[in-house]
Order: structure tokens, then sequence, then C-alpha cells
């Protein structure tokens, strides 16, 4: 299990970064944290000729708030995410997706980008990113241009950016303060990816729904919006909502399939549960408060 | 494939070293260092054997290059102890506990213990005990490094 | 516990500070990757990625041109070299085995070439430059395809790799099982597991000329590799050395080299350059041997009172292409009943040949008799109505039943598992638990409680050739500390710690005084190593021995020197004392000085320095004895366990140290928790395996494993010291205790299949009434095979009379092929129309017969009572001046039987 061979570069900036990768023609590989990459290197499923290493690039670590919402840098460590205060406030429920990627080690080395760019089905920040709304910035010699994350996926590890395009930040629109946050993860283990993700946010004005954000991993070959459940939660009384038919609604937009770690049949059958449960919890924590 | 020439701090000694790109921080640590206490369990990031404090910072040797590392500031599992010999902290809560059997994972341990509770840092046993569902240990049951990670949490075992 | 003479235990039974761990902790240790010899050069194996097919072709022009590679190597460049393989037990391996794939692949990940190089870089990189092309054949994958199909081997008859039992019960059990009040008919599916020691596989070898070898190699026993080498590679045991300091654990896996080992040594001799193989992660999840993979479906007869009356079992288990070993593991069956009052009990035990990975042992490679009968149990108890507590202990021999032996000739008389039950309910209130179950259960939780009990054959030893005794060497240097080479070898074990305390013990010396070496196999002697939890009770026993009459050697000299009576000397922390003369003691040192220094001083006869050894051989057997409970509580939403408790109450005897005992415990809790709830090695229908990361053959983690509670007792063992082994235990009785849990948690949904391991998926699809295994179509041959496989016999022409008979009469040198090695022998038969006489001449004894020959068949029974009564039956077949046939030996199986006439 050693890597194929390739060049190496580590650029200092964004732009000579999308020069290596505009010349590479599609050879190149972007290392990120490489905490999923480093070992398709080294089972050899990736043999780059060149591996462009964006983790020198200053300019690309970091978290800021920003008109309309909170900007994070790509290569910002999971860790350093985990205990930003900016995140914290404006982004709760991206924090306690992040304390579920990996394991302490691999956060420490990590990144948003990497996990948003290399578009793992069961992961927890792509489908954070595709709830939430988030808007991926990608750059290329070509230009820059802004990519909903819900347009993102393709299918697992495929996505809509191209070759020569690297990912420069990930704008997360606001979510006002008070937005209640909703997670539930079912895995084998800590660290492990989901058999059945759920993440989102929930906005409540004056007892009704106003906005409604909510993605699924591990339940299909890419991040899933349950933009059914959405829909239907939207301008709905809190008291009102009948839980079990928005996770009925929520399971249809899923198409999981069967893997060595649970069945398709499963999936759907307990996300069913997990949704109608993390609803459920959600808002009745909302009407508490 | 590209040469690097790449400069390393690794256990307070300079380490100059041309090497390829390819080359894991792990396989750099072991054969270019000679420091073999870095344990090479499945080179997938997985088991967290290979685990090093990367400045300041525990991570897995075999999810970088090493390359990466220039520059950078590591400690491995020989570098701890004292020069005297005398065990460091978490090495002694190890012994103490019995909190190893074969000793193959061991060092991975020991380095995110040691990353956790370094300058005095007294984390909760919730933090070490999460940080160490990131090792696997197919001996002991993990028995003896629940308990000496409740020890340096301040808890009585 | 202590020896007269020397002062009383102070380090037996403490949680002294290992040995083992200064270097341990502080990255020093030496595995094998951590050895580097200079020159040393690196290898990869390319792989079949098929797993059934011949090889049309290799080029491996494209890897040989690559720079920084030395050699690349296919079957046909090391065929020169000797490498019959054997077994554990040094037999021969029943099917061809070549260190690479001679022409044919039969699983993937078979090794096919391999590549040597300047590092693993390198090597890799050439081997993907390798280009075989393969004719793909339908792979037999699973036990049912096995049963279904033509031999996978083309030098066996059938895919059954080895047999023992008897197809056809005996006409009285079956009466037992069909007139009884109660019967259970209970099937266990035990997945395939891999042993995943956190250290895989590797060897450095090092020819040091043509006739010297250094071995470092990763393993349970440096002695018992260097004895396999000598054998299989046809060189002088004493030209092998083998060194393996600290091992990653092994559980079974590297009981003794395989071929990819095997190929390294003949590579690096080839060369004449050390040479290093480190297996990574990904061949040992797709190229390791492996473990378990059974069935087993067990009958239990029970009268009105639930006591035991009968049972069968029928087991099988696949041995994939290239077990080490084949086998069929009558260990289940000669163990699953001798701790209970089971009158009468029969058996069909089978291995089966498929185009997966080989079979390897895994810790307590035999549990499946604890699991399905501990499962068997309680699913009884449920079907009858009577508590689980309650069926047990109607049913456990206690103390006052013994002695006692099975229907199989297992004879215990100082096994505890009824005590140690009754123990455990001491320490937990079963009462409060069912009140806490129900109250739950109304809150919608369901809660389970898991007990199960059992006894653990441990240090065996002398009834099986290569299952020997324990060596230690003991001797206090001049310097007056102590030195032990020992023959037992840690893979985890912590032996430096334990029989460091012994001897510290037995000797009168402080626990920092004694220094133990082994991992060597030219320090200590023969010994098959940590196989069978035997080095605590084996080890320890020797170690003793020998520290008694280092102490009585001490003793006399010292008496001697300081003109005393020898019964006046006591060694207690390495001083010398005369009783009752405190002015009189000496350093141990003084007196080692004088031993070696001055032989002027020495009395008549005595050997000069203070040195001794002694091999232990225990009773063939020592049995410990456990029950445990478990506590779990299952989300039936979800189908996910957690565990809330776990009690361990065993009888191991003498416990040395406390920690190392619970350790052992533990660490086969853990591996307990992974085969019930998360670890699963599994092949689509092409024969590929499904989990080749440890993303997907899930480990238990921290948060899958409690806090153990333990509660010791102590009834000491017959062995030397009083110990009992403990390196198995708990991956045997664990996983019947974790099932028995989840089951009673569940039993209102039914009765829960006990099919491993319990994911979530298989757990909600039993409790919302779905089935939980797809059924899945064998393979099956077709029903017209186009030609028969090249070894099948020919339909014999012979079933009249030939008139060309040829006659079998005469004297003929006989050699039976039994797993346990060859034995030979000379036959004499004399042959009359039908009627044959004869007679079997062997070491054993002579013994006479009476059968049948017809054409060139003769066949005929005979019954021995060694090693325990049974019926052989031969059917053999006369070419000439060969004779070929089989022997069926009743439960052992049927062997295979070769002759030449005299």
């Amino acid at each position: 299990m050693k890597p194929a061979p390739f060049d190496y570069v580590a650029p200092r900036t964004v732009e000579e970064a999308c020069q290596l990768l505009s010349e590479a023609g599609g050879g190149a590989t972007v290392l990120a944290g490489g905490q999923t990459l480093m070992p398709l290197l080294a089972l050899r499923m990736s043999q780059p000729f060149i591996i462009v290493d964006i983790n020198r690039i200053a300019a690309l670590q970091g978290v800021s708030k920003v008109s309309g919402g909170t900007r994070i840098g790509p290569v910002t460590r999971q860790n350093d995410a985990l205990v930003d205060p900016t995140l914290k406030q404006a982004l709760p429920v991206l924090v306690t997706a992040l304390s579920h990627v990996g394991h302490h080690q691999t956060r420490n080395r990590g990144t948003i980008g990497g996990s948003i760019a290399l578009g793992e089905p069961a992961a927890e920040m792509p489908a954070t990113a595709v709830a939430l709304g988030a808007k991926i910035e990608a750059r290329s010699v070509r230009g820059v241009r802004s990519i909903a994350a819900e347009d993102l996926y393709l299918g697992p590890y495929m996505t809509t950016l191209e070759p020569d395009e690297l990912v420069t930040g990930i704008d997360y629109p606001e979510w006002p303060a008070g937005t209640t946050p909703v997670f539930r993860e079912v895995a084998r283990r800590p660290g492990d990816f989901a058999l059945i993700g759920l993440v989102g946010a929930l906005g409540v004005e004056d007892g009704r729904i106003t906005r409604a954000g909510l993605g699924w991993f591990g339940m299909g070959a890419t991040p899933i919006k349950a933009r059914q459940a959405e829909q239907a939660l939207l301008g709905q009384s809190v008291s009102g909502i009948d839980v079990q038919a928005i996770a009925e609604l929520a399971v249809a937009d899923t198409a999981p399939f069967d893997d060595h770690h649970a069945s398709a049949d499963y999936r759907q059958r307990v996300g069913k549960r997990v949704f109608a449960r993390a609803l459920a919890e959600a808002l009745d924590i909302r009407q508490a408060a | 494939m590209s040469e690097h020439r790449i400069n390393v701090e690794v256990n307070g000694r300079q380490q100059h070293a041309t090497i390829e790109g390819r080359l894991t921080l792990g396989d750099f640590l072991r054969v270019n260092c000679g420091y073999t206490g870095v344990h090479l369990g499945c080179e997938h990031g997985v088991c967290g054997a290979c685990t090093v404090i990367v400045d300041g910072k525990a991570v897995r040797s075999c999810l970088m290059l090493a390359v990466q590392a220039d520059g950078a500031k590591i400690t491995t599992v020989e570098g701890l102890a004292s020069p005297d010999g005398a065990l460091h902290p978490v090495q002694q809560a190890m012994r103490d506990e019995h909190a190893l059997q074969c000793g193959f994972c061991t060092p991975g341990v020991v380095m995110t213990l040691a990353a956790l509770t370094q300058d005095g840092a007294r984390p909760s046993s919730e933090t070490l005990l999460d940080a160490m569902s990131g090792h696997i240990c197919r001996c002991t049951g993990y028995q003896g490094i629940r308990r000496a990670a409740r020890k340096l949490a301040g808890e009585n075992s | 516990m202590s020896a007269p003479g020397t002062g009383a235990a102070r380090y037996i039974g403490q949680r002294v500070p290992r040995k083992e761990d200064a270097r341990l902790l502080t990255g020093r240790g030496q595995f094998v990757d951590d050895v580097a010899v200079p020159g040393m050069l690196h290898i990869a194996f390319a792989r079949s990625p098929i797993a059934r097919g011949r090889i049309v072709s290799i080029d491996t022009s494209a890897a040989r041109d690559l720079p920084g590679v030395h050699a690349v190597f296919t079957y046909e460049d090391i065929k020169d070299q000797q490498a019959d393989f054997l077994s554990f037990y040094l037999a021969p391996i029943e099917v061809r085995v070549t260190p690479l794939a001679d022409g044919r692949v039969a699983h993937v990940g078979d090794p096919v070439a391999l590549v040597v190089a300047q590092d693993r870089y390198v090597a890799e990189d050439a081997v993907s430059l390798i280009e075989v092309a393969y004719e793909e054949e339908d792979p037999v994958v699973t036990l049912d395809d096995a049963r279904n199909n033509p031999s996978i081997h083309p030098d066996a008859e059938s895919n059954i790799a080895a047999d023992m039992g008897d197809e056809d019960i005996d006409d009285n059990l079956q009466a037992l099982l069909d007139n009884a009040p109660h019967l259970i008919t209970h099937k266990v599916i035990h997945q395939r597991i891999s042993q995943s020691p956190m250290e895989t596989r590797g060897v450095v070898a090092v020819p040091e000329g043509p006739e010297e070898l250094t071995v470092y190699i990763t393993c349970q026993s440096p002695h018992a590799v260097a004895r396999w080498l000598s054998l299989v590679l046809g060189m002088p045991q004493g030209s092998i050395r083998v060194i393996a300091k600290d091992v990653g654990g092994s559980f079974g896996l590297k009981n003794h080299p395989w071929r990819e080992e095997t190929s390294a040594i003949l590579a690096a001799r080839k060369l004449g350059r050390p040479i290093k193989w480190i297996e990574d992660r990904l061949e040992n999840l797709t190229a390791a041997n492996q473990a378990r993979e059974q069935e087993m479906t067990l009958r239990v007869a029970f009268d009105a009172e639930a006591k035991l009356v009968a049972s069968h079992g029928d087991y099988s288990v696949n041995n994939g292409a290239y077990p080490l070993g084949a086998d069929a593991n009558i260990a289940v069956h000669m163990f699953i009943w001798p701790a209970y009052k089971m009158p009468a009990y029969s058996f069909l035990s089978r291995g089966w040949y498929t185009n997966t990975i080989g079979l390897a042992a895994y810790r307590g490679p035999w549990a499946m008799e604890s699991l399905a009968r501990e499962t068997a149990l309680d699913a009884a108890a449920r079907k009858i109505g009577v508590d689980p507590i309650e069926i047990r202990r109607r049913n456990l021999i206690s103390l006052k039943d013994q002695p006692a032996t099975s229907g199989l000739g297992v004879y215990v008389d100082d096994i505890t598992p009824a005590e140690c039950l009754e123990k455990l309910l001491q320490n937990f209130d079963v009462a409060a638990f069912r009140a806490e179950q129900a109250a739950a259960r109304k809150e919608g939780r369901y809660l389970g409680l898991g007990i199960a009990t059992y006894i653990e054959p441990t240090g065996a030893a002398g009834s099986i050739s290569v299952m020997t005794g324990e060596l230690a060497q003991l001797r206090i240097e001049p310097t007056g500390k102590v030195t032990a080479m020992m023959s037992t070898h840690s893979q985890g074990h912590g032996t430096q710690t334990t029989m460091a305390q012994v001897i510290a013990d037995r000797l009168g010396v402080p626990y920092d005084d004694v220094t133990v070496f082994e991992g060597d196999s030219s320090r200590g002697g023969y010994t098959p190593g940590a196989a069978g939890s035997r080095q605590g009770v084996i080890g320890g026993g020797a170690a003793i021995k020998a520290s008694e009459l280092l102490a009585d050697k001490v003793k006399r000299l010292a008496a001697h020197l300081l003109n005393a009576n020898t019964e006046s000397i006591r060694i207690e922390a390495g001083m010398v004392h005369v009783e009752g003369a405190p002015e009189m003691s000496r350093t141990l040192r003084s007196i080692a000085e004088t031993a070696y220094g001055e032989p002027d001083k020495l009395p008549q006869d005595f050997e000069a320095g203070l040195e001794a050894q002694y091999r232990y051989t225990p009773p063939p057997v020592t049995f410990t004895s456990a029950a445990h409970a478990c506590v779990v509580e299952v989300d039936i939403d979800t189908g996910f366990v957690k565990i809330q408790r776990w009690i361990s109450s065993e009888d191991c005897g003498t416990v040395i140290h406390p920690a190392v005992v619970e350790g052992q415990i533990a660490g086969g809790l853990a591996q307990a928790i992974g085969t019930v709830l998360l670890e699963e090695m599994s092949f689509d229908d092409r024969g590929n395996p499904t989990a080749a990361t440890y993303k997907d053959y899930m480990l238990p983690a921290i948060s899958d494993v409690p806090t153990f509670e333990f509660l010791h007792a102590n009834t000491p063992s017959k062995s030397v010291g009083g110990i009992r082994g403990v390196g198995e235990g708990g991956a045997i009785i664990g996983p019947p205790t974790l099932v028995n849990a989840i089951a009673d948690a569940l039993s209102q949904f039914g009765e829960l299949p006990v099919d491993l391991p319990l994911t979530p998926s298989k757990l909600l699809d039993f409790i919302e009434g779905r089935p939980v295994r797809k059924p899945k179509e064998a393979k099956r041959a077709p029903p017209t095979p186009a030609s028969p496989p090249p070894s099948a016999p020919q339909p014999a022409a012979a079933a009249a009379p030939s008139a060309t008979a040829v006659s079998a009469d005469g004297d003929w040198a006989m050699t039976i092929h039994s797993q346990m090695g060859a034995q030979e022998m000379k036959a004499r038969f004399s042959t009359e129309g039908g009627r044959l006489t004869g007679k079997l001449m062997s070491d054993q004894g002579d013994q006479e017969f009476e059968g049948r020959a017809a054409g060139d068949t003769v066949a005929w029974e005979m019954k021995v009572t060694k090693p325990v009564s049974l019926t052989l039956k031969y059917d053999l077949k006369i070419e000439g001046d060969k004779l070929s046939g089989k022997v069926k030996m009743g439960i052992f199986g049927t062997s295979k039987v070769t002759g030449e006439r005299l």
C-alpha cells in the first residue's frame, strides 16, 4: 500500500494553483487535508500525475463573517472550525455535524473544503452544505463561478467541478439566531461513515416554519436535499405538523443502496424514524424555548 | 516523479532529506529517520497506530506526505520520555493502568493522549475517550486505555 | 503457595509493572518491520484478481526492466527449491500447495508472482507492470456451493477437506431424540473472521551463505517456526535461527509461516540477499488466512424436567482453498458437553474446500461448541418455560458430580462452571434486573440479560506430538542477578513479566533482579508457542521446577560454604540466610561468585556455576471454567445494541498477575463483541472479498466495549503451580453471553436466529418479522459435467470380480496419512476367494483382522482401543505393487492410505 509515483507541487497562491491545474489538463489531483485522498493513493485507486497541495495557500484558510452569511476557506481544518466562535454562533448545526466527521486525529488535518469537494455521499460536510444552501466558489484560469451545493454532486466522488477548477470558498447563507438545528447520524461506530444521516435547520417565526433546509447523507449516491419535506414544512404551524407524514416525504427523496453495512430497506425504514424523531425533538425544543 | 529537499524537526533534531513526493510521513519517520516506534498498522487512516504530533497536533502519519512536513516540528513516541529515561506522564499512566499488551497500537494511543494533555492541558475524560475512538487495539479490550485516559483527566480510576 | 526455604509469595498474584512496557511505551520494541539488515531488499506480490482459473501466461518483462527491481519470480523460477508445506501438526497438506501459484489460481489474492526491489514503493510499481492472462472459471464460494459442486482442487476427490463423525445417526440416539418430551433444533451461522493482529504478517529472511539462515518473523513461537522451516525447506534445523522479539498480536494467524513467508525465504536464498516482506493491511484482509465461517445445527433433547437426554451436532466449516491443514474441528464435539450431564451425543463434522482464502486458527478455534450449546440452552429454556439459570443448574456438572467422563472420553475432575455461576449470581441481582427489565419494557425499552457457562481446555501437552511441554533455563549470574531463557513467547501475553514473577517468588529474589529472554529459537527449546492457552500453565510450571532446582543448588552450596544444614538455608530478597544465625547472611552475589570463580571451595561433585533447566510436561489437559453475564439494551427502532454491563466470573486457578489475566479475558471479550456485532469477512458471488479495509472490516473501538467486572475463583489445578490457562476464554464465552442477552431482550418477537454478526439490519428485520437472511441460491454444477475432474476415479468396471484380479497376497509397507501426521505400518494380506485375512504390524503392536476381497479391492474392519475405542474401516485398491485407498476412523474422519509391496 504505497502510492504510485507522482509529481508534487505546493503553490503559495490561488493563481499559481489554478495555473498548475490548467496546465495539468486533467492529470492533477488537489490535495487538501488528505484524509480521504491519502488512502486512495495508498491503495492506488487514485494515480494522479501531479498532486497540487493547497495547504500552503494562506488565503484558503479561515472562517469569516461576510455580508449575507459566513464564508469558510476550503483549507480550514475541521478541528479548527469545530472551536471557531463565529461558526458556533452562526452555524451551530455545522459545528455539531463536524464533531461527527472522522476522528480527532483526522480532523486535525481534514478540511471542510476537501470533504465538500470529494463528495463522499455518506459524509457530513457535503450534506450540510446542501441542506443549508451553501454556495461553492470555484476558480480556474478561465474565471470564477459559484455553484449551489445541491448542484455540485453527480454521484459518489463525482462532482460538477471541472478538472481545472479549485474550490476557493464555501459560502453559507445566514440562518438567523434562533434557527432550530436538526442533526442525527446513525453509524456503526463513532467516526464511521453514516448508515443514515440527517442534517439541516428550520427557521420558525410566530409558531410557523418560515425556512427549511434539510439534507440526507448515506441515503443515496449523493448528499440529498429533502425537498418534498422542506416544501411541506414551509408555512406550516409547528403545532399542526404531522411528523410522520413529513418523514414519509423526506424518505421519498432518498435513493439508498445495499452495501456491506446495511440494506437500502434498512436505511429507508430507519431513516423515516430518525427523521420523525429528529423533527419532533427539534420542534419541541423550539416550542419550549 | 519529483524529488524534494525537506527540513523537518523530529524529536528536537533537524532532519534534512531529499525525498520523493509520494513518500508518506510514516515511512519517512520510520525508514529515513529511524523512529520505528511509528507503527504502520493499516496505512489507510483507520487504526491510529502511526499517530504522531505535528506542530502540536495528533495526526495520522500515514495520511500525510513527508514533503508536507517541511518546516514542521514533529514528536514521535521516541521523543516523549525524559533524557534520563523517566517516562512521560502519559506513558506512566499507561504502564500503571496496564493499558497495553502487544504494544503495537500503543505508540499511537500515547501520542494522541500526549497531544491532548500537552502544556498542562487537562481535558475531560469525555474528550480523551472520544479521541480514543480513533485508535484500534486488538489486544486489551480498551480497559486499561480507558483507565489511563480517566487518570490523565484527573479522575480517580 | 511458596516452596519451603524461600520467601513467601510476594510477586505471584500482584499487579507488578510489566517488564515489556518500558520498551513498548517508548517506541523501542522490535517488531519485524523494525528490523533492518544491510543490503536488505523488499518484496511485493502480484496476486490473482479472480477466484478460480487457469493461468494462461505471465509476462514479467516490463516489471524486470523497471529501475530498482532486482528480480521477478514466478513459480517456475523458484520451483527448484524444496517447499513441502506442512500443517501445524507437521502433517503433509492434503492438497498440493506451492509458494506461488503453479498454473492455477484458487482464490482472489492467490500469490502469482513476486517482485524483489530496492524498496516497497518500487516493488509495488513493478507489480503493477506484471501482466497475467487468466482463463476464469466459476468459483465455489460458500459452504453450499462446496456441497453442490465438484472438487475445486485437481488433486482432491471432492470438496470435503476433512470429515469426522458419522453420517448415519445411531438408532438409539435417534430414538432418544425422537421420544424426548422436548427437542430443539438450533442452527447457528458464524461469519468469517479476520484475526487482524495490529501487526500484520511479515518476515526478514537473511541467508548467511549457503548453509545458514536467520529469519526474523512475526510468529507465535520461533521454535515452532524453526522446526517447520527445517522440515518444509529440507534444511538442517541447526542452520536456521528464528528471531521474534516483539510480536504485535497473532490470535492464531501466525501459528506457522505460509506461502508468502516461504516465498520470501526462497527468494532470499535464491538471490543470496536479505529480503523483507511486510504484509500490508490490504493483503492482510484479502490474502492472509482467516477463520471461523461455520454452520452448526445442534439438536438437543430434554426430559420433562428440562434435563438433558441426548444431542446431535452437524457442523460444517469453510476451509477455503489452502487451509493451514484441512480441518473438520473435532474439538467442537469433544468439548461441547463435558461440563454438562449429557447422556448421549453424536455428530457429523466436515470441512469444505472453496475458492476463498484458506482457514487458519482464531482464538478458541473450537468456540462454536460454547456458542451453539449456550444459545441452544437459552432457546430451550424459553421453549420449555424454565429460567435460563435454572436449566443450567439442573444440567451442569458441579464438583460433587466429579470425576466424570463425557461420551467422547473427556475426563473432568476439577471443573467449576456451576460454582462460577453461583458466584456470579451472588454478585448480580437477577431479580432486581428482571424488575428493571419489566419496567423498561413498559417504556418501550428493551433490556436483556445473557448468561453463559463453559469450560475451556488449556495447557494441553503430551497427547499430540507437536504439543510438547515448555522449557525453562535459569542462571544466577555471577552478579547475583537471574537470567531466564524461556520457551514461552509473548504476542502481548506479557510472559516476560509473569515468568519473572514466578521465578522471583520461587527463587527468593527481587522481581527486578530477574530478566526473561524469549523469542529466539537459539535460546530455550522447542515449544508450539502460544497455542491453546498454554504458556501460563506449562511455562509457569517449568519456571517453578527450574527455580526449585536452582534454589536447591544455592542451598547446597551455601550450606557447604557456611557450614550449616541445607534445611536451615533460606533465600529471600536476593540474600541467603541461615536460620537462627543472622550474622551468617550472604548476598546471592557472593555465593554466585564463588560458584563460578572458586572451584576449590565447592562441595565435591558440585557442578560449577548456578544454572538449572527443566522441561515441564503438565497433565494432558487443564480446564478453566467460567460463567459470564451481560446486560444489553436493544433499540428496536434502529436495531442497535448497547452493552450496559458485563461480569466475568472465572476460575483460572493460581492467578500470577491479575492485570494480565483480566487483560486476556477483556481482549477476548472485545473480540467476542466484534464477532457478535461488527466483524464480517464476506465474499461476493465471484469470490471477491467485500471488506478490504478497516472501514469495511469493523473492529470494535473503545466505544463498543464496556468496562468489564471481574470475579476470580482460584481452584488450583493439578499442574505445578496450580495455574490454569486463560488466553482464549473471553473469545469463547463472550459470543454466547452477548447473543443470549440480545435474544432475551427481543424474546417477545420470537426466537432470534443466531446468524452472526447480528447487525442492526438483521436485528431490525427480525424485530419487524422479515426474514433475517435472504436465501441465497447455491451455485450448482451443471447437471451433466463436461468431463470429470482429472483426479476423479474412473467408474470401476470391477463391480464383479474381475477375471484378471490382482493378488493382494503378501506383505506391504503401508502409510496412513492422518491429520496428525503419517503413521507407518506393515500389512500382511492373504486372500481365498472373497475372504481376506491379514495382520497389521506397527510399533504400537500387531493386530489381526478378517475382511473381504473382490477383484482388485480389499476391505476390512477392525476395532482399536487407543486413543479411544473406535472401529476402523479400511477400503483399499491394489494396482500392481501399489495400493491406495482410505480408512474411516470413526469420529476422527477419513484418512488416505498408500502402500507398496515389500
